[in-house]
């Protein structure tokens, strides 16, 4: 494993680490949602769209970092048939595919922010743009963990001509 | 043209290994290319699909769920069944059935019930005699029922994609007695295979075990009640209800049964966040998806095609079967609730089927798709978890899908046993 690897590696784990956090502080936000109808006799009126933003942040953030980890549902059934020389370029082309939409999700993410950059979350102080800017985050990151997979693949498989 | 892209893309895409949410993403960016649609829409549908409130459960679900298999509630359901069921003749097939059915009722996850009572029953199974290939059979069908009885976080996603202000808690209550039917049906199933096979009779423990087991697993089982009883008393939101099964679980598994430390707790929040990112990008790429097909009109060539057939509402509702158990043996069950329920549920509504009865019937039906080749998620756990690999498994699972499927069409066609209950309690 080469330091590029090992660095993305850590810095996977650290997405994972930041997600498990956000989550962690989710159960809080709607804990404290219940406590305070129940106990306070007040409930917060920013807690759901809070909770809903830290949610789609934790899970784009989280989903990079799933490229590098290897964690997305996939079919196997197929890739466990076939030699070693198709494997490896199912491999590859898997690796193509998840850049691709990593690049979509960059670019036309972007957009998708500057769109959405002035609607106001309703209860909360900032914008619906702010919640999105996760997705051309998230979008550069799979596009960052595709290429280092896929480079990592090509360099495994000199030995094998592909 | 374009509607043959976008499936031929998907279908390519799965088959060369590339994850179910990105295959989707791609064959909806090259559909909207196609039609000349702007690409941001994706994204637009994308972010629309996962900015759903009650889809906020499916985090908390998966994390109590999580939490419980790391506190070891799950072998403590499992010494009660024991106690229960484990007289009968090859009784720890019954005994794996009922505390499946047990874990189902507080955790709601398919693969979480394979691997926690796989790896639980299995090793036990083997000490006294029971062959492995059963032991994983039992394990994997025997998960199917946790998404039947409530909570079910798949039912949640159904709830979400119907957009027509289904009740999650009535959906909960409907799954009850599909969800015990089904236990018993495969009970009688181990039993009968149990029987061919001469498995031993295991050993009554005592009434004074039994009681102590029942007791130290009441802390566990009560997180149902918390659930359920929140949400239908109205007192709590299903996402609220959720999220105080975490804390209630956490209490539970730090202070009472002392067994889990900061450390699993870290594992099961990192674990879940995985599983929910899966889960959700799912979602949220067959939203995008879904909005393509409608686009290309593809939920009306169907209906009219299903209709052109017949109109016989039991031949429909058999016809919607087939087309949902062909589809579950080569999909996730996800992105198939959020595909197929604004394309069916139409169908089953003209056809006079009430949509939470519809509901049940779909989570089992796909249930049974996460257990059969080629691609069954809960399949490949229970094969993991018990060492058998998926060919042996199917070479002598056949009785099991006997079950399900009769179980099945039991649900299907009887359907007072999905809303007996939630129409008494509404009532009530």
């Amino acid at each position: 494993m080469n330091s590029l690897s090992k660095l993305n590696a850590a810095f996977a784990r650290g997405l994972i680490a930041a997600a498990a956090i956000g989550l962690i502080l989710m159960t809080l936000i709607v804990g404290w949602q219940v406590y305070g109808r129940y106990i306070l006799n007040k409930s917060p009126d920013w807690s759901e769209q809070a909770a809903l933003a830290l949610m789609i942040w934790y899970v784009c953030l989280a989903a990079a970092a799933g490229i590098h980890q290897n964690f997305h549902i996939r079919i196997v059934a197929l890739e466990e048939k076939v030699s070693g020389r198709t494997k490896s370029i199912m491999a590859l082309i898997r690796h193509g595919v998840t850049f691709f939409c990593g690049v979509i999700m960059g670019v036309y993410g972007i957009q998708l922010v500057a769109e959405t950059w002035v609607h106001a979350v309703p209860t909360l102080p900032f914008t619906r743009g702010m919640v999105y800017l996760v997705v051309p985050i998230s979008g550069v990151l799979i596009a960052l963990f595709s290429t280092e997979l896929f480079f990592t693949d090509i360099s495994k498989n000199k030995g094998t001509s592909i | 043209m374009e509607l043959a892209v976008l499936l031929l893309t998907l279908i390519v895409l799965l088959a060369i290994g590339v994850p179910v949410a990105f295959s989707l993403m791609t064959a909806t960016i090259l559909c909207f290319f196609l039609l000349d649609i702007p690409v941001v829409v994706l994204l637009q549908r994308m972010a629309a699909g996962m900015s759903v409130f009650s889809l906020m459960a499916i985090p908390f679900f998966v994390f109590a769920g999580d939490l419980m298999y790391r506190a070891g509630i799950a072998e403590r359901l499992v010494r009660v069944a024991d106690g229960i069921f484990g007289r009968a003749t090859g009784g720890l097939g019954q005994v794996t059935v009922g505390a499946s059915m047990m874990f189902g009722a507080v955790s709601g996850s398919a693969i979480a019930s394979a691997s926690a009572m796989g790896s639980a029953l299995t090793p036990l199974m083997r000490e006294r005699g029971y062959d492995r290939d059963y032991a994983a059979n039992v394990t994997t069908t025997a998960a199917v029922v946790g998404l039947l009885i409530p909570p079910s976080h798949n039912m949640i996603i159904y709830a979400a994609s119907a957009g027509q202000g289904i009740s999650v808690g009535d959906l909960f209550l409907a799954g009850v007695i599909p969800g015990i039917m089904t236990g018993v049906f495969l009970m009688i199933v181990a039993w009968l295979v149990a029987k061919q096979r001469g498995y031993p009779r295991g050993v009554f423990p005592g009434w004074q075990t039994l009681l102590y087991s029942i007791v130290w697993a009441i802390p566990g089982i009560l997180t149902a009640v918390i659930i359920m009883g929140g949400i239908l008393s109205g007192a709590f939101t299903p996402t609220e209800s959720s999220a105080i099964a975490v804390v209630y679980t956490i209490f539970v598994g730090a202070f009472v049964y002392r067994t889990l430390g900061f450390q699993k707790f870290m594992e099961a929040a990192k674990q879940s966040v995985k599983i929910t990112a899966m889960v959700m990008l799912i979602i949220s790429a067959a939203t995008a998806f879904s909005y393509a097909l409608a686009i290309l009109k593809a939920p009306t060539q169907l209906a009219e095609l299903i209709t052109a057939i017949t109109d016989n509402p039991i031949l429909i509702l058999l016809m919607m079967n087939i087309i949902l158990l062909l589809l579950g043996t080569f999909m996730d069950m996800s992105p198939l609730i959020v595909i197929m329920t604004p394309i069916l549920l139409p169908i089953a509504a003209s056809a006079g089927i009430d949509p939470v009865h519809f509901g049940v019937i779909m989570m089992l039906n796909l249930g049974i798709g996460l257990v059969t080749p080629p691609i069954g998620s809960v399949l490949f756990v229970g094969s993991a978890v018990s060492g058998v690999s998926v060919e042996q498994m199917v070479k002598s699972i056949w009785p099991f899908y006997g079950a399900l499927i009769v179980a099945l069409l039991v649900i299907s066609f009887f359907p007072v046993l999905s809303m007996a209950l939630p129409t008494w309690i509404n009532a009530g």
